[in-house]
Parts: C-alpha cells; structure tokens; sequence
C-alpha cells in the first residue's frame, strides 16, 4: 500500500491537520445545539449548572468519529492510495522495434514478423507502471527514435502500430549501443532495454555478449524457416560485344536445409533465361546469363519458390539504350585511322576527303587528320597534327625529331599509358598555356593536349605514322581520347541491382574526388567517402543511385531488401518474454473511487444521524419498517 | 412524484366507517334518531288532511281518486347535522418528524371521506390565528377529489391564536353541530378556555390531539439552544433526563387537561403520537373512542 501523490509523513500530517480542524469545527458546531421546537411551553432548564469545560467535552464522539474517517477516507482518495509495492521512481525504457527488411517474412501466412513484434510490445507496454516512460526506438540499419520518453501510452502505441518493414539489415549492435545513449543522455531512471523483433543481423553487426545491456529484455518471434532470396542482380555490358549483356544473379538460402531454387530472367516479361541452383544452407550461388540487345527495358530475376520473405525473390534492373558514337573523319589516308577506330565496336567511323568538310558534319566526334578547316565544327573534335598556319591552338615548333619524355596520367586520356622515351619523327609540339591541358609532354613542348571547354583533343603525332605506329599507346590513347570525348556512350557502362544500406564501389587509382558524383533518385548529389579506392555511400531508401567517376558510370538499382545473414543467439541471461517486470510484480490497484464513495458515505451518514438534518437516532424508523416503507413506495410506483 | 395524501384501498376501508355525534341540536334532529318533525325527506311517515297552502306535489292523488277527498302524504326529516373539521395550519404544526401538519391533513381527508360516504356535509376549516378559506363538500363519495386538491395545496404558516380563531368560527357559523378540531393544541396563550366557548355555544366538539415524538419527550441532552417555530424566540438552556422527566410530565398534565376539558363538555378527545400509522390512528384510537 502506498500514496502515489504524497509520501506517509506528508498523508500524516495532512490527516492531523484535517482531523484538528474538524475537531475544532466539531466542538464550535455542537458546543450548544440548536433545536427547533414547536412550543417552549413544557422546557424547563436543569436544576444542575452547566460545567465550564462541558464545552469542550464530546458529546457525540459518534460523529466525531464519523467525520474524521469521512475526512480520512476522502484525503486518502485525493492522495490516490494504492495497493501494491510503492515504487516511486518512474523509471524510462526503451522499446526497440525491428524494422528491417527480414520482419516483412512470414512465419504464419496471416501474419508478418513485425506484426508479432508489435502485439508483443504491446502487451510489455500494457504490463508497464504507469508512470514509467517508453521510448520507441525503429531499428534497422540505422537506429531511429520514433517518440521521445513518453509516459502516455497511446503515444507510444500510435507509433508502434505506425512502424513498417524497412528496407535495410538489422544493425543490433547499434541499436543496443543507441538505446544505452539515450537512456544515459535523457532518462531519469534507467528502466529496460527491450528488444522485440527477429534479431536477424549481419556478422560483423552482431553485439557483443559480453556488453549486452545488463536490463535486456527479448521478446523474441518466431521465424521462418525457410527463406531463398537473391542477394545481387548485376548487368555489364561485355567488352568483345557492345550489344551484349552479362547478367549475374547471386542468390543465397538463409534457411537451415539445402533449397532447389528455380531461377527465371526475363526482359520485357520474354523469359531469356532459368536456371535451377542447389543451394546449401547459408550458401550463395552466382548464375550467369548473357543477353543480346540494344535496346532498352526492363529486365527482371525472379526466384520461383514460396518462401518466407517474398520481397526478395525479385529483382528489377533498367537497361539503358544502347548507343553508338558516330565518328566523321576527315583524312587523305584513311588507312593509317581506320584500324585505330575498328578496334572499338560502338564506333561508327565514316571517312571523308577534306574537302567534303562542313561545318555541321552529323556526327558525335570530328577527326581532322593534319588539315584545318576555315570554320572550325562546334563539335568535340580531335586534330592530329594540325597545321602550323590556322592552328587553333600555338604551336611552340615543329621539329624534325622529338622524344616523348612524360605522360600526365592525372589527366583520363593518359591514364594507362606508360610509353616513355619514344622517339618521334616529324611531331608538333604545342605551346604551353592556360587555354590547354598537357596530357602528353616532350622536350620543347607539349605533345598531348586537351581542351576541357570544347572536349576537343590536339594531336602533336599521327597515331599511325612512325614510331607510334608500332606502339601499344597508340590505340590506348585513341581509346581514351574517344572515351573522353563522349564518356556517355563510351564509358563503361554497369547496372547493379544491389539491397540497400551501405554500397561500396571499387575506383581507379589516384581518381580525383572532384571528379566523382553520386545521385540520387531525385538527381541530389549523396554523400560519400573515399578509402584505399574504395568509394563508399549509404541509402536506406529504396531507389536508383548513380556512381559517375572518370572511368564510367555504375547505375544502382536500391531495390532488394538487406536481409541480415546471421541470427542472433542471445545468451541465457539475457530476459526472455513478459516474465516479471519491475514495478509491475504486484498489479497496482487504484483505491481512489472506492475510498471517496466511502468517505462521502460516511459524512453523508454523519450529516443524516447527526448533522443539520438532525434526526435523531431513537427516532430512527427500525430496519423492519424502513423496509417496509420502501416496498409500499415501490408498489405505489409499480 | 409526491407521496397521494391517502391511497385508494385505505379509502376503501374507510367506507364501513360513519361519524357518529352524541349530542342532540337545538332545531335539528340530529345524530341518528329518526326526526320527530315531517318535512322534505324520502321516508314516508303519515297522512294528513290538506290545509290552504300545503304542496301540491305532497298530496296523494290515488287516495282523491278513491275517496275524493285531499290527502297530504308526511316524510320524515333526514337528520342535517353539519359537521365542520378545523385543522391547525400553524408553523408549530410542521415539527417534528414525520410532519404533524401532513398527519392532520391524512386524517382530515380520511374523516371527510367517511362523512362523504354516509351523505353528510363537511365543512373543512384551516386555521391558525384566524380562519382561512374553507371548502364545502357533500353529495356523496365522488366529491372527494376537491377535498385532496384543497388539502395539497394547504401550507402551514404563521403562529396560532386559538382564542382568535374560534371567536370567529362562533360567529361565522351559528348553527350548531359536531366540531372536529385537528391540532397540536399548543398556543403560546391559553387555548383551553376558548374550547370551552365553543363547547359552550353548543357544538358537539371532538378533539384530535396530535403530538410527535419529539414534542412529547424531547431526546437531545447537553446545552441546547431552542427556538420557537411559531415566535422565532429562542432560549438557551441545559437539558438533561431530570429535565426531560419534568417536560413529559408537563406535556402530559397538559394533554390531560384538555381531555378533561373536552370529557367535561360532552365532546370526546383523542391523543394520537404522529409516530404511529394513519390506519392504525383511524381504527385503533378513534373507534375505541366511539365505544368508550
């Protein structure tokens, strides 16, 4: 028994206080009664004199009695008297709520995992003392508050019955860590921890035991137990063929027995390949297909199996059209280039006399093989030995015979190429300036140079003529230099179905930051980071990310749900279920009706035998008649 | 929903009741003794010849035809005793608990109904230092309704003045008869003379005493501070069971005063404690009075 608004000292001597007025008031109000008499004709007052501390005698200690238990009772109800232990302390819990993407399973076909997780909250929540405070707390990847420390209830079970399944894997160890934060940082009284949910996580997101909160509580669901789910859906262009499509559909079996998993590809709901895996438990298995188009739509895995999480049995990836880089050369000696521009399929080549050139040649690329044009193309264009008279770019001289002493590989178009100490015959050398970019450099000038401003290229050395003739640089610098010139269609191009969360993109070497973007769906720039070449970004949101760099374009399509790998065995300690909650061991009961109907009783009782009413107990009709009484009037009624 | 002032099958136990007077009334024939007197009555009584001014309707036209000769056919006088209740309407009335003001008011209505029955007319007169509006009724059980409207509607005020009242009642109302007088019979001044004026004009009186509990023995002990309901005066004083036992003996020498009074008179007296049941009041109390 205890007072939930005042401590025992404070009830006492609010009691004392109460019981001393009413004393008082007691000893004014019946120091002389009054009476009303229908004659004073037969009073006559007592031969003997009225003592002088009769006053302050109790006459009626009956309804002295009375009152103050009346008044007791009443004080008692306001104070909100309660049976049960007397914990003071309101103390603050916290509720995490698994949301991530494996609570969307089944292990009953009416009901998901977080559906579980959710009647299971509710019922700790109910079992709660009312005055402790909860904080609801979404765990998936990352931990998210979604109340404050709430003391009322329907707050907290508003945004319980808000959550839904994410997207992402459960990080378990974060959201311990997150829960003993917030406890330390805004609670007042450390209460549980408790955990409902799967627990599914990834390996190296796995608590320790050792540090487990020490008020943990589980309210663990069961699981499904079985479950096949692609882990990746990744498109590359192949390299020997810009038509063709590599398809790679990793797929991993979560369950505890070997799974048959018939797998389907399709394009524009056209089946173009199935595969059937036997996959071992806990295994992941990779099935390649290849494909054939230029053209875009959507291509889709699908795994064809009822398992307990269906949302990742299918993946969908976009395929971007397929194009190619027209290219108008404008050469004497289309030989010396035509080799050069075969070597990559998606060029299309079309080689003219210089004489035909026009200004607005329908091409993507113009190549001008040592001829300058009156009007330049405003077109990306690459000049090979331009002519020394209407060179568009200076020319610091022509010497007979140069050596190609560096190549300035922070630059893309000479990344790869090594070639030193060539000897060049008949090459230009360009003056140095602003206006230009050295790629290439040799003595007495640059041999190599870009133009960032008009994606134009200049040439000091015909890559088909002399020394470079017979060079491995000469086709890996045309390469780059198309590549750089039109990087959309000839950039490495990749699709990723991937899951979301953390994503990490291998890049080039010495790759400028600067030079790197990472969109989003709704084309705003996300944050990322870069170490030991290794890009890295996250996205809780399902959707497609784009990874430009210098060397291509990576689109990843966030569609498939991050599913933890690794169950979570709680060690034994560890609180499992309800059990015994603190605070709640004994159901607090509120006595507070009760005791004020009682308290009023009893003064209304006072008021009737002995209050102003005044009718006096010998006149009091007998229980018998009182009851008779009340029959008459209730056949009168009747 | 008010408690009715009296319930129908109390009424229907009323009806085997009749009011009875003992006392015979200068010009009236009274009580129940056949009239010595003919007049306009229901019971035939004689023949006589026809005289000069004789109602016509009175003579009997099949003894003409027979012997051609006027008879007059004689009825026997019904006896028209008026019978007249006064109840005390005084604040000192409304002591107590249950009221003595609705006691006297059951047992007015309970009383006009047993006349109404046996076709008498009743005169209900409140009182209190004077008398108010009364209401008239007879002609039977049917005119009972008015009287319990009448009797509803009566609230109890101001102090009584017995002396004044029944100085009026003489006056107003000459013809003598049987009186029934419902009260308390306290009054501040003496009241026992003016019942002796009124005995003395010549009504038959009968006299319902009505008295709580609490009026008749006090249960309060320790200082008291009293008041009077019908002055408003109030006296302070220490009460205890030696007082107590002098206040009943008082109440009592003075309840037995008026007994006295009205046994000397010829007339009759009741003492009823409004503790006990109407019914109970009716056929216990009051028939034992009829016998006694």
């Amino acid at each position: 028994m205890f007072f939930f608004n005042l401590s025992l000292a404070e009830f006492t001597a609010l009691f004392a206080a109460v019981s001393g007025t009413v004393l008082a008031l007691y000893l004014l109000d019946r120091s002389r009664r009054k009476i009303r008499v229908a004659t004073m004709r037969f009073w006559k007052p007592s031969e003997k004199p009225p003592e002088a501390k009769h006053r302050r005698r109790i006459q009626q200690p009956w309804s002295m009695l009375l009152q103050i238990l009346g008044m007791g009772l009443l004080l008692a109800a306001i104070a909100q008297l309660r049976l049960g232990s007397p914990d003071r302390s309101s103390r603050d819990h916290v509720l995490l709520l698994d949301t991530s993407a494996w609570t969307a399973a089944k292990a009953d076909p009416r009901r998901r995992l977080i559906d579980e997780a959710k009647i299971h909250a509710f019922r700790w929540l109910r079992a709660l003392p009312g005055s402790d405070r909860v904080m609801l707390v979404r765990a998936d990847a990352l931990p998210t508050p979604a109340t404050v420390f709430e003391s009322n209830r329907a707050a907290v079970e508003q945004a319980i019955l808000q959550s839904q399944p994410g997207a992402s894997a459960l990080n378990l160890s974060a959201a311990f860590d997150f829960a003993r934060r917030m406890q330390r940082q805004h609670g007042q009284g450390a209460g549980e921890i408790v955990f409902a949910g799967a627990g599914r996580t990834k390996q190296n997101e796995l608590p320790d035991n050792a540090a487990l909160p020490p008020s943990l509580r589980l309210l663990p669901v069961l699981e499904p137990t079985r479950n096949v789910g692609i882990r990746s859906f990744h498109l590359r262009r192949s390299a020997r063929d810009a038509q063709l499509w590599e398809i790679f559909v990793a797929v991993r079996n979560y369950g505890r027995v070997p799974e048959a998993v018939p797998l389907l590809v399709t394009f524009g709901n056209a089946p173009i390949g199935s595969s059937r895996l036997t996959i071992g438990p806990g295994a992941e298995e990779t099935a390649r297909f290849e494909f054939r188009t230029k053209s875009a739509g959507w291509m889709e895995a699908r795994i064809q199996l009822r398992d307990g999480l269906a949302e990742d049995n299918t993946a969908l990836l976009e395929i971007p059209e397929q194009k190619q880089v027209r290219v108008a050369v404008f050469t004497r000696q289309p030989e010396l280039l035509r080799s050069l521009l075969a070597a990559n399929p998606r060029i299309a080549a079309a080689f003219s006399a210089p004489e035909t050139y026009k200004p607005d040649t329908d091409a993507d690329i113009v190549i001008l093989d040592r001829f300058h044009p009156a009007q330049p193309p405003p077109k990306p264009t690459l000049w090979i030995a331009p002519p020394a008279e209407g060179s568009p770019v200076a020319l610091a001289k022509s010497s007979g015979s140069t050596r190609l002493t560096r190549w300035r590989t922070e630059h893309p178009i000479a990344q790869g190429l090594r070639t030193l100490d060539l000897k060049l015959e008949g090459a230009e050398l360009f003056a140095p300036s602003p206006a230009i970019e050295p790629v290439a450099e040799a003595e007495g000038g640059v041999l190599v140079a870009a133009q960032s401003a008009s994606r134009s290229v200049f040439l000091g050395v015909h890559p088909g003529l002399g020394a470079m003739k017979y060079e491995l640089a000469a086709p890996l610098l045309m390469a780059n230099i198309l590549e750089w010139m039109a990087p959309e269609a000839l950039g490495r191009w990749e699709v990723d179905g991937e899951s979301v969360g953390s994503i990490k993109v291998a890049i080039a070497p010495h790759t400028d930051p600067a030079s790197i973007q990472v969109i989003g769906d709704d084309q705003q720039p996300l944050p990322f980071s870069i170490a030991d070449n290794t890009l890295q970004f996250y996205s809780a949101a399902r959707g497609n990310v784009r990874v430009r760099t210098p060397a291509g374009e990576t689109v990843y399509s966030l569609s498939l749900p991050d599913v933890g790998d690794t169950p979570w065995e709680a060690p034994a300690r560890v609180r499992r279920g309800l059990g015994r909650i603190a605070g709640a061991s004994s159901p607090v009961q509120d006595l507070w009706p009760w005791l004020a109907l009682a308290g009023a009783g009893l003064l209304l009782a006072e008021w009737f035998l002995f209050g102003r009413l005044r009718l006096p107990v010998a006149n009091l009709p007998s229980p018998v008649a009182l009851l008779q009484r009340f029959t008459a009037v209730f056949r009168r009624t009747s | 929903m008010p408690e009715p002032l009296i319930d129908q099958k109390f009424l229907e136990r009323l009806e085997r009741l009749t009011l009875h007077w003992q006392k015979s009334f200068p010009g009236l024939v009274g009580g129940h003794n056949a009239s010595r007197y003919s007049g306009a009555g229901q019971e035939f009584l004689d023949h006589r010849g026809f005289h000069q001014g004789d109602d016509l309707r009175a003579v009997n036209w099949r003894a003409y035809m027979r012997l051609e000769k006027l008879i007059l056919k004689l009825f026997q006088v019904e006896p028209r005793v008026p019978v007249r209740i006064l109840l005390d309407t005084s604040a000192s009335m409304t002591t107590g608990e249950p009221s003595k003001f609705d006691f006297g008011r059951k047992l007015a209505a309970a009383l006009t109904y047993v006349g109404l029955v046996r076709l008498e007319t009743i005169l209900l007169q409140p009182f209190d230092s004077a008398l108010h509006d009364p209401i008239t009724c007879g002609g039977g059980r049917h005119r009972f309704r008015p009287v319990v409207n009448y009797l509803e509607e009566l609230q109890p005020t101001g102090p009584s003045n017995f002396a004044q009242a029944l100085r009026q009642f003489i006056a107003e109302y000459p013809q003598r008869g049987l009186v029934i007088l419902i009260s308390d019979f306290l009054d501040e001044r003496e009241c026992e003379k003016p019942l002796q004026y009124l005995a003395d004009f010549g009504h038959e009186v009968f006299l319902i005493h009505l008295w709580g509990e609490d009026d008749r023995r006090p249960p309060y002990n320790g200082e008291l501070e009293i008041e009077d309901a019908e002055t408003g005066q109030s006296v302070k004083l220490n009460f205890d069971d030696e007082a107590r036992a002098a206040y009943v003996e008082a109440f009592d020498n003075y309840a037995r005063s008026i007994r006295d009074l009205a046994m000397r008179k010829g007339g009759r007296y009741i003492g009823v404690s409004t503790a006990t049941s109407i019914e109970q009041a009716i056929f216990g109390s009051f028939v034992e009075a009829r016998s006694a």
